[in-house]
């Protein structure tokens, strides 16, 4: 299914679709769908470009916010910082957008470039920069693809800006956070231009579509997660990604987090509900990143591990999973761009600081 | 001795306590008007116990409903005046952001948003502009609105914008009545706003609420104090019931978990409440529900209340039994029961015919003349404990073995043991379980803040959070000298600077009025 315009209609599919791509990470997308929602009542749909379809002089702009998702239970997003920071963009590199990017199509991260689009009338490319949820910049399958993240634009909630010029996207990745954390918590930022040539082969295609897909399967099969995993994996099955299968049901026994080297860090433990199987042990650093069972890795990063509850099947970010939960856990396989030597040497589990290799699902 | 009350939609239960004893309970209709049931109920409590006055009855506890179902219902709410600080965030999602367009309506349009509030760090948001606040004022003057909720950006680590914004208008409107956001609820802006304008929209209903009761009681000649009590299973005086009448959203099934912990003194337990359509699960952990982590919804309203963690199964005295046994509910012929069950003449087979056909119990004219055949009632028998099984399996918080405690009026499904449970536990008068949870509640306090452990040191930290509580609990009517402290909750906050941490104490103490009485123990 091609989508050709995204509206008001699609943003609830697209707000559950995204949370369940997130795997995890992302933050609760309620208020920017609200927004959105605003934005796209106020000024009609957006356009929705696809990949192939783009100028290969084109220029396009990444644009997604960048911080810690509780701050924003607190800081509560507007409807004009993204199209603002899209501005403020422009102005810094003197050049006008042509089309807007997703960092990533997860939690309200999905929602953002949508919102600054409707306000600025720009169309959005039909895909992102993770096919997931990722936590860090050099991640993305644009600095992958060699894209440099500079000339970059952040802006606070009061309108303030910052531009970088850096080195290299580590840099960029310290100082933007930096950035972020002595501004309240949370910014929003426009990064890594690039072009339409360029970004064909440096971004996961459909997936804007896909997610909205994938959101209204989630809101029309609401129900038991043992029942929507055959439709899920009809859905999967002619996607971008890998095969979805169930790997483990049970309850929350024990999840503990704690924040080391910037990210939070921690696990989970589930218990099945019969006591049968040994437990599953999900390893989280912002996401849900493995998946092990008496140390026998289920499935790793880059692939998708995400946590439904067990009576809804509505997906779980992990700052919300809670001790005694009862949920049902799937794996879903990363895009092939993901599996290539260069994507595995920034986002397999050694990436993250595991002592494991990639377990590609199969 | 103590009277303790639960007015449920549809029954009104009442229970008259001396310490641990039952001296006599019932069971009747609730009322429309609420209050002629309630004098009734406790009417027939004393005739049934054959005291000879009132005199010695140290309090009334009154567990309602009717908080609840005025937000869902849409009714008895008053215009509000909802004033947030927290610009120049949060542009384009003011208060009243998602709620559903009859209750928006109910609570008036009356939305306000100026500079203020605090960022995470305590660095100051944006400084509140005096100027603002007093248009707002004036604004609200004009509109002759009574009521105001006010919130600001993580006024739960530091009210000062809200507190300032109350003075304010307080001075130039002594009469209007405001309700603080940092009062209400936790970290989450939008939802501890809506929590606040919720409970701002009830507070005319709730005088007129706390008013009748107390009326009820002189009538009765009833002098002591009266308590209503709120969503943590603790009780309220009713000074606090008329600032906070949202907080007992939800009381319900939380009596029923504190009854049942009462009624046996398991303060670890799996709680299984059958009624008449469902099967309410819920945990008690260290004698006091577990809550849910999840965003509550209050009739269409997304909140953050501390609310139990229930589940509930379609297993209750009235759902409809197929024709082998195999299949038992969710669909139930609910209050009908009397007049559709196999037992009450009716066609449709039933929980309760079962029940009957197995001699666990004898109600009904046609308990003899069914003639069900006892493969089908062993098989419905085996279906109904399955289901129970798996559902309470599904709740246990680990693998261990777990007492069940079985309440509610269809309780009598259940003969034996459950598979699931390490105990089944049938606590006398389990069928007035929630009105003894009203009787027995205790006075809670919590407080909740972001605090820098390293600018302050944890221990300090700590303290400051556990004082908030007391301090919230000393104000609901506990007695100082007799407060413990009850759970500390320390979380991390993800992505931000090392030690940021976010503290929830939750204290709870003996009633005041009661400290000089003989405690209630199970």
């Amino acid at each position: 299914m091609i989508l050709n315009t995204i509206g008001v209609e699609d943003m609830d599919a697209l707000s559950l679709g995204s949370v369940f791509l997130a795997t995890g990470g992302g933050g609760d997308p309620y208020l920017p769908m609200l927004l959105t929602k605003q934005a796209l009542e106020t000024f009609g749909p957006v356009r929705l470009i696809q990949v192939d379809d783009l100028d290969d002089d084109a220029n396009i702009v990444a644009l997604g916010a960048v911080g810690a998702p509780t701050v924003s239970l607190e800081l509560l997003p507007s409807i004009d910082e993204a199209s603002e920071t899209l501005t403020a963009f422009e102005t810094h590199t003197q050049k006008a957008v042509d089309v807007v990017a997703s960092f990533e199509v997860g939690g309200g991260n999905s929602l953002l470039p949508i919102m600054a689009a409707a306000g600025r009338g720009l169309p959005v490319v039909d895909g992102d920069g993770m096919g997931r949820a990722l936590p860090e910049a050099q991640m993305m399958t644009y600095a992958i693809a060699g894209a440099k993240p500079t000339p970059a634009v952040a802006r606070d909630y009061a309108g303030n800006t910052a531009s970088f010029n850096t080195s290299d996207t580590a840099t960029y990745e310290r100082h933007i956070r930096a950035f972020a954390m002595s501004a309240g918590g949370m910014i929003t930022a426009a990064e890594h231009p690039m072009t339409g040539a360029f970004i064909k082969q440096a971004i996961i295609p459909g997936s804007l579509s896909f997610a909205i897909q994938l959101g209204r399967l989630l809101m029309e099969k609401r129900g038991p997660v043992a029942q929507i995993v055959e439709p899920l994996q009809a859905l999967f099955s002619g996607s971008v990604y890998g095969r979805c299968e169930l790997l483990f049901t049970g309850k929350v026994v024990d999840k503990s987090t704690r924040i080391t080297g910037g990210y939070d860090v921690g696990s989970a433990i589930i218990e099945d509900f019969d006591n049968i199987h040994a437990p599953l042990n999900i390893a989280i650093k912002n996401e849900y990143l493995l998946a092990t069972q008496n140390d026998k890795v289920l499935a790793s990063v880059p692939d998708l591990i995400v946590v439904v509850d067990y009576d809804t099947s509505e997906p779980i970010n992990a700052e919300r999973l809670k001790f005694g939960q009862r949920v049902g856990v799937l794996a879903v396989g990363c895009p092939a761009f993901y599996r290539t030597e260069a994507a595995l040497k920034v986002v397999s589990p050694r990436a993250f600081g595991f002592d494991i290799d990639y377990v590609p699902l199969d | 001795m103590r009277i303790g009350i639960d007015v449920g939609g549809t029954h009104t239960d009442a229970v008259l306590l001396d310490a641990s004893t039952v001296l006599s309970s019932n069971k009747t209709l609730t009322t429309a008007d609420v209050t002629s049931g309630i004098v009734n109920a406790i009417k027939k409590l004393l005739e049934d116990s054959g005291l000879e006055d009132s005199h010695g009855i140290d309090a009334v506890m009154i567990g309602t409903t009717q908080f609840t179902n005025a937000v869902v219902e849409r009714r008895e709410l008053c215009p509000v005046a909802a004033i947030r600080l927290a610009l120049p965030s949060g542009k384009g999602c003011p208060p009243l952001t998602g709620w559903p367009d009859d209750i928006a309506d109910a609570v008036g349009r009356h939305v306000y948003t100026c500079h203020g509030g605090f960022l995470y760090d305590g660095n100051t948001l944006a400084k509140v502009k005096l100027e603002e606040l007093d248009k707002i004022i004036a604004d609200i003057q004009q509109r002759q609105i009574q009521c105001v909720a006010i919130s600001s950006a993580f006024s739960t680590m530091d009210a000062t914008p809200e507190k300032m914004m109350k003075a304010r208008l307080q001075k130039a409107l002594p009469h209007v009545r405001v309700t603080l956001s940092h009062e209400m609820g936790s970290l989450g802006l939008l939802e501890r706003e809506n929590a606040a304008i919720l409970n701002a929209a009830l507070l005319p209903f709730a005088d007129r609420v706390v008013s009748a009761f107390q009326q009820a009681l002189q009538q009765l000649g009833l002098r002591c104090p009266m308590f209503i009590s709120q969503n943590d299973g603790t009780l309220m005086n009713t000074d606090f019931v008329k600032r906070f009448p949202a907080l007992t959203f939800a009381s319900g099934p939380t009596n029923s978990l504190r009854g049942a912990y009462k009624l046996t003194g398991i303060e670890n337990a799996l709680v299984v409440d059958i009624g008449g359509t469902t099967s309410d699960i819920g945990v008690l952990q260290n004698g006091f529900p577990r809550e849910s982590g999840q965003v509550v919804d209050i009739g269409g309203v997304r909140t953050n209340f501390r609310m139990p963690d229930v589940h509930a199964v379609g297993l209750g005295g009235g759902s409809i039994v197929s024709a082998d046994g195999n299949q038992i509910g969710p669909q139930s012929c609910g209050h009908k029961l009397v007049s559709e069950a196999r037992v009450f003449g009716g066609n449709t087979l039933t929980t309760t015919d079962i029940a009957v056909a197995a001699g666990y119990v004898a109600i009904g004219p046609h308990a003899h003349s069914m003639a069900l055949p006892d493969s089908l009632v062993q098989q419905a028998l085996n279906t109904m404990k399955a289901l129970l099984d798996r559902n309470i399996d599904m709740m246990k918080p680990n693998a261990k073995p777990v007492p069940v405690i079985l309440v509610g009026g269809g309780a009598i499904l259940v003969n034996g043991d459950l598979a699931s449970a390490s105990e089944t536990v049938r606590p006398e008068y389990a069928g007035v379980a929630n009105a003894i949870g009203a009787a027995i509640a205790q006075v809670g306090g919590e407080a909740e803040s972001l605090m820098s452990y390293r600018s302050l040191g944890r221990e300090p930290a700590l303290e400051q959070v556990k004082s908030l509580a007391i301090k919230h609990a000393c104000n609901a009517g506990a007695c100082p000298d007799s407060i413990r402290i009850l759970d500390i909750e320390e979380t991390e906050v993800p992505y931000m600077d090392g030690e940021v941490t976010r503290v929830r104490v939750k204290v709870v103490g003996e009633l005041n009025a009661l400290s000089g009485s003989r405690e209630v123990t199970a």
